[in-house]
């Protein structure tokens, strides 16, 4: 077995402590927001130390964070998971209860079930979710490519429509801050695309004209991207980036606890 | 041309029936959505098992236990995010729940100090040794920065200086919104012309042998 | 005159489906042709690939799933077609959980057969998905094999040639993300920022105003903004390679340069709703002032 330092510092400190903390909050309610509180200040301190402290111990091949990362891609495949009971105990509650729209809690049902058990099996036989060794898709990926593809694609086009739809009726220069906003967008959108080049279409002798005009639109938008955009979105990164830098810290402090469904105190 | 296979016919189907709700809703389209919700679902599945759980977890257990040993620790973590669906046991949780927050929270703390502050505020930080069309712009931008920062400052009540340091910095937000809108027009009518180049190209013209 | 325009504020949002239906349709039926212009952060991009030695090492992540597949999947195709051109090597890896392995499926064997010379194991890997994108990119940047410990069909990486002498995501000399979200991002601020390997993002168009700061800054070496970045991409892989233009000749296959007639015809449409809504609107306002 192999017991270098990582694996044993953070079995030590990622199973030892909550197994101790699980049976210690058995009896004592209190603990059972405070030890997990600790658990995670020790797991976000981890890959920020890990960046600073060149030591084997902590960022070295044998050393605590490389194996943290490892655990992590685990946790977050069974993460990716967790929303699944929720709409599995949702539709099965309007199945029973036969509330407005159970028909269709049953197709999700369906749904669900079909493309999960294929990919169950997939896993299982050793099948895989791609080609069979026949060159055949598995039916997992039939069911990606023909059901799961074409039903995403389709509902995100839809809000082309929407937003076509709120241009025109809610885009309005009302005052000096949305006229330039309309402004920037309308010289955005033409000078992206060869707008001139088509209007010159029907006039073989304004094409040359048209080419020389749209570059120096599509010149013009460049600019706009790069400079004043570039100004604004560096400004938006670096607020935000503090901001989230901060609350980062509180979180991983304890001082921030509404991820745990704990509130203030508690 | 071949005739379209029954799997263009079935996404065929599907793509149109999401179109119907433009016209209004209707349970064509109430079933095209409740399937996708149901298949997306069931793909999650699919991958994360196929390709992190058995790949990361349960292969390396089963082929060298002595060297992968720890992995029981993240498996049994990862069991343990369910219980907050048991009632009495939900608080038994916290522990996976913690530890996958916070760890994601650490690597986005590095992150956006070196890879978002660090090297904007670099940018921002430029000598002025010459008096060029470069350091125009360069000065333009170093404007913008600085007035949309000092716009967000919300923590002390703006005077008579930093008002109109705010009104330029919102001049050259509202650039922004408008790029991104453009932008974001672009984006949306990309993905329309994607489900009709499929409807009229895949489907359509093989049907009618075009 | 001043009733059409009275009622055009009112207009059933339905007609404006129509319009916008029609608007698409109409050129994807008769293609127009339209010409397609680069900019600077597109020819960077090309023009960094193209200084690439052969041999060399390209990661390309497909972090976008069908929602943004039109804009992202002419992106990846194009840079796959060049890296195969140049006779660069490349490896390719998933993180995004939605759909974003069966387009990387799709597109890897598309360019399977286009280029049936291609050497899976040898020429380029195909690793598949993984959960936890900071997770894994932190794990690529020492040990490959610690995030993938096989490829996308379960071969252990030890037995993969090209694989046994790439440990680290250091070995490599570029990382292409075509992203829609978060993710590509995270290649800039984490990867690139920690480790130095240069990186070209193809973003959506509706994440692509943020990388022009990025660009600023010097993080990153190219974009490839939307499905128009894309067009430009594929028009300069054209120019420099002729052969390429048999794959973006024909009319059945979705390309980027393609989707750019529907795009233009699309955005007069939309600008003219605009002005004729704004027209409309100040009409309006003009009669209840003098009222």
């Amino acid at each position: 077995m192999n017991f270098d330092f990582g694996r044993v510092a953070l079995v030590l400190l990622f199973a030892i402590v909550p197994i101790g903390g699980i049976i210690l909050g058995i009896r004592a309610p209190a603990l059972r927001s405070r030890i997990p509180i600790m658990v995670g200040f020790l797991a976000g301190l981890v890959p920020i130390v890990s960046l600073y402290v060149p030591k084997n111990f902590i960022s070295g091949p044998t050393g605590m964070s490389p194996r943290l990362d490892q655990w992590l891609i685990i946790l977050a495949g069974f993460a990716l998971l967790l929303g699944i009971v929720n709409v599995l105990q949702t539709s099965i509650r309007k199945i029973t209860r036969r509330e407005a729209g159970w028909p269709f809690a049953v197709v999700l049902l369906a749904g669900l079930f079909s493309t999960g058990s294929f990919g169950i099996h997939g896993a299982i036989s050793g099948q895989g979710i791609g080609f069979l060794p026949d060159g055949s898709p598995t039916p997992f990926k039939y069911m990606a490519d023909w059901f799961f593809l074409p039903l995403q694609s389709t509902i995100f086009s839809l809000l082309a429509f929407f937003m076509a739809s709120a241009a025109f009726r809610a885009f309005r220069a009302r005052n000096t801050e949305a006229t330039i906003l309309l402004v920037a967008a309308g010289l955005i959108m033409a000078g992206r695309v060869p707008l001139l080049e088509l209007f010159a279409l029907p006039f073989p002798g304004l094409q040359p004209a048209a080419a020389g005009a749209s570059q120096f639109l599509g010149r013009t938008t460049e600019w706009i991207m790069d400079t004043p955009n570039g100004a604004a979105q560096s400004g938006i990164i670096i607020g935000a980036a503090l901001g989230a830098a901060s609350m980062a810290i509180r979180v991983i402090l304890g001082i921030e606890r509404g991820y745990l469904g704990l509130g203030k105190g508690e | 041309m071949a005739p379209p296979h029954i799997g263009i016919w079935i996404a065929a189907f599907l793509t149109l029936a999401c179109f119907t709700f433009l016209y209004k809703d209707n349970p064509f389209f109430r079933f095209a959505e409740s399937l996708f919700a149901g298949v997306s679902l069931g793909y999650y599945v699919g991958i994360v098992l196929n390709q992190t759980l058995m790949p990361n977890l349960f292969e390396p257990m089963g082929e060298n236990f002595g060297l992968n040993w720890d992995l029981v620790v993240p498996g049994l973590l990862g069991v343990l995010l369910f219980m907050r669906y048991v009632t009495k046991f939900g608080w038994v949780s916290r522990y996976a729940l913690a530890i996958y927050v916070t760890y994601y929270i650490g690597v986005e703390f590095t992150r956006k100090l070196h890879g978002e502050v660090m090297p904007q505020l670099g940018r921002l930080i430029r000598p002025i040794t010459s008096l060029d069309p470069a350091t125009l712009v360069s000065s333009v931008y170093i404007a913008g920065v600085l007035s949309v920062l000092v716009y967000f400052f919300f923590s002390k009540e703006q005077d008579a200086v930093t008002k109109r340091i705010s009104r330029l910095g919102i001049y050259f937000l509202m650039i922004s919104f408008g790029a991104a809108f453009g932008f974001t027009v672009m984006g949306r009518v990309a993905l329309l012309i994607g489900r009709l180049n499929f409807l009229i190209l895949d489907w359509i013209y093989p049907t009618l042998g075009i | 005159m001043a009733g059409f325009f009275d009622r055009m504020l009112t207009l059933d949002r339905r007609w404006i489906f129509l319009f916008v239906f029609l608007s698409v349709a109409i050129p994807i039926i008769i293609p127009i042709g339209l010409p397609v212009t680069t900019t600077g952060s597109t020819r960077s991009a090309f023009e960094f690939i193209e200084a690439l030695q052969e041999g060399d090492i390209v990661w390309i992540s497909f972090d976008y799933g069908p929602s943004s597949a039109p804009e992202n999947d002419p992106m990846a195709e194009a840079i796959m077609r060049q890296c195969a051109l140049k006779k660069l090597r490349f490896v390719v890896d998933v993180l995004y959980p939605l759909g974003g392995l069966q387009l990387a499926n799709n597109a890897i064997g598309k360019i399977a057969e286009e280029f049936p010379k291609l050497r899976y194991g040898v020429d380029y890997v195909n690793l598949g998905y993984k959960d936890g994108a900071a997770a894994v990119m932190r794990r690529l940047g020492e040990d490959i094999a610690g995030a993938f410990p096989t490829d996308v069909n379960g071969t252990p990486l030890a037995q993969i040639p090209m694989m046994q002498g790439l440990k680290s995501l250091r070995q490599v000399k570029l990382v292409f993300t075509a992203a829609t979200g978060l993710i590509g991002e995270w290649w800039i601020t984490q990867v690139h920022s920690q480790i130095g390997i240069p990186v070209i993002i193809g973003p959506t168009a509706v994440s692509a105003p943020k990388y022009y700061a990025f660009l600023n800054s010097g993080q990153l070496v190219g974009m490839l903004g939307g499905m128009k970045g894309a067009a430009e991409y594929e028009k300069l892989l054209r120019g420099r390679y002729p052969q390429m233009a048999k794959f973006y000749k024909t009319t059945r296959d979705f390309t980027a340069t393609k989707g750019m007639d529907a795009q233009t015809v699309l955005h007069t449409i939309i600008l003219m709703f605009i002005l004729l809504g704004n027209y409309a609107y100040f009409r309006q306002r003009a009669k209840a002032a003098r009222a």
